[in-house]
């Protein structure tokens, strides 16, 4: 079986509160993982750890390790800024640049040092074609990207991740501030991008976990409770607490 | 997130039991009158089966309001699942015993073939299994539930002693041919009462433990 991320024992501290205790799991290449549970459990936290988001907040600690590809991100010799362009994160606000929306697909393109115009504008095509948006935006593109609606706001954040091209996407509730038709539009589109790439994505709705991803995580105070397939966990979980929190009963 | 309340669950439940009851008591009540001789009770039995279909009808629409509002998972989803289906195994068992009551009536009165001593005795027996079937749903315990997967047996023995029994009497008794057979199907509609009680046993035993026993 080809993992695409491991996770070894992570433990992540704020100073010295534990937020993260000893996590180990495994992600399959093209597979979505759902991270469930409640405000706090340290699905977020969890989340930045495997592109080292976390490494920008003062007095943190790691212990553990997460490998990508069977290399460990945390060696001292790894690339940050490498591993941040083969990890790409979508936020739950999406923030676009400032920009026109050619140039907030381009932007990311240019500082990775491609110059050639042909290959930025056939990029910028492509991502916009693949996030769906591309119809929607093909006559605009030089208008600011802050003029476009919240969800192909979301979804121009998407282009802009997978234009320079990552293995793995993070998302961090995507779809929290959507209405419901572009949620969906996020959902059908996390289903596509799958094919290309490894995805997790935190949820605080268990329907839309249920919907997107192959496997589910349930973390509870920072603990890993209980990991398998979406349909195991949504319709037989093994621990009492996976299904107390599933069922409403907590959280 | 929407989650099923208590009460919702509570009210379920009490259209499920309202439902079992009422099969149980027409397995009863078409037993009595096929053996007693009681056509009236025979024709109680068939119009009182239009208020079980209905009953079927409702629970099977709050089972679906259920499930698209509520979005039920877990022990939840399966106990709305297992509903939705045990419905449909009551509504049969009620089905099955308005065939016995036709029967009686059929018989216009007369006695039947021989004293009925098996066809009670299967009666009895399916009614025990449907009172432990249901109180595997009520106590969330499967014990019950695989007690009367074994109890099925017996009643699948007794149905087979009774055509044994009434083919050899057919066999000798040429003209009493339509009646034997009559009793022929009675014993063949409690075996198949036997079985949906069967069906609602293993469905108890998905919602407790989640896992899927039938056609083991």
């Amino acid at each position: 079986m080809e993992y695409k991320i491991s996770v070894e024992d992570l433990s992540f501290y704020y100073g010295n509160t534990e937020a993260i205790k000893n996590i180990s799991l495994k992600v399959k290449s093209n597979t979505v993982l759902a991270l469930i549970g409640p405000s706090g459990c340290g699905k977020s936290t969890f989340l930045r750890c495997i592109n080292r988001m976390n490494d920008i907040i003062p007095e943190t600690k790691v212990k553990g390790d997460i490998k990508i590809d069977n290399e460990s991100i945390y060696a001292p010799k790894y690339d940050v800024i490498d591993l941040r362009k083969q990890v790409g994160m979508v936020f739950q606000k999406s923030n676009p640049f400032p920009k026109s929306i050619y140039d907030n697909i381009a932007y990311g393109l240019k500082i990775n040092g491609i110059k050639n115009r042909y290959e930025i504008d056939t990029t910028v095509k492509t991502s916009l074609e693949k996030t769906g948006l591309w119809d929607e935006v093909k006559n605009r593109l030089n208008e600011s990207a802050l003029s476009l609606s919240g969800g192909q706001q979301q979804r121009l954040c998407i282009a802009r991740t997978i234009a320079v091209q990552p293995d793995i996407i993070l998302m961090d509730e995507p779809a929290s501030a959507l209405d419901p038709i572009s949620t969906q539009k996020i959902e059908e589109l996390i289903h596509e991008l799958k094919s290309e790439y490894t995805i997790i994505i935190v949820t605080h709705n268990m329907q839309q976990a249920a919907r997107v991803s192959d496997e589910t995580a349930f973390f509870y105070m920072g603990s890993l409770v209980e990991m398998n397939s979406t349909e195991v966990i949504f319709t037989n979980p093994g621990r009492e607490m996976t299904e107390n929190y599933i069922i409403g009963k907590f959280g | 997130m929407s989650i099923l309340t208590e009460h919702e669950l509570k009210e379920l439940s009490s259209q499920i039991y309202k439902m079992a009851e009422l099969s149980s008591e027409a397995i009863v009540k078409s037993v009595d009158s096929l053996k007693n001789s009681k056509i009236d009770l025979a024709r109680e039995i068939i119009e009182n089966d239009n208020i079980i279909d209905s009953l079927e009808v409702e629970i099977d629409n709050e089972c679906i309001k259920l499930l698209v509002t509520r979005q039920p998972a877990a022990v939840h989803l399966r106990l709305v699942l297992s509903y939705l289906k045990i419905n449909t195994d009551l509504e049969r068992i009620a089905d099955l015993c308005t065939n016995i009551a036709k029967e009686t009536i059929r018989l216009k009165g007369r006695p039947t073939l021989k004293p009925l001593v098996d066809i009670p005795r299967m009666a009895e027996i399916s009614i025990e299994m449907l009172k432990k079937a249901l109180r595997a749903f009520s106590e969330k315990n499967e014990k019950p539930a695989e007690e009367v997967i074994e109890m099925d047996n017996a009643i699948d023995e007794l149905n087979l002693q009774i055509y044994r029994e009434l083919f050899s009497y057919m066999a000798e008794n040429p003209a009493k041919i339509s009646e034997a057979l009559g009793l022929i199907m009675v014993s063949k509609a409690l075996e198949r009462i036997g079985d949906h009680v069967t069906n609602i046993a293993e469905r108890a035993i998905y919602y407790i433990k989640g896992i899927d026993i039938r056609h083991e």
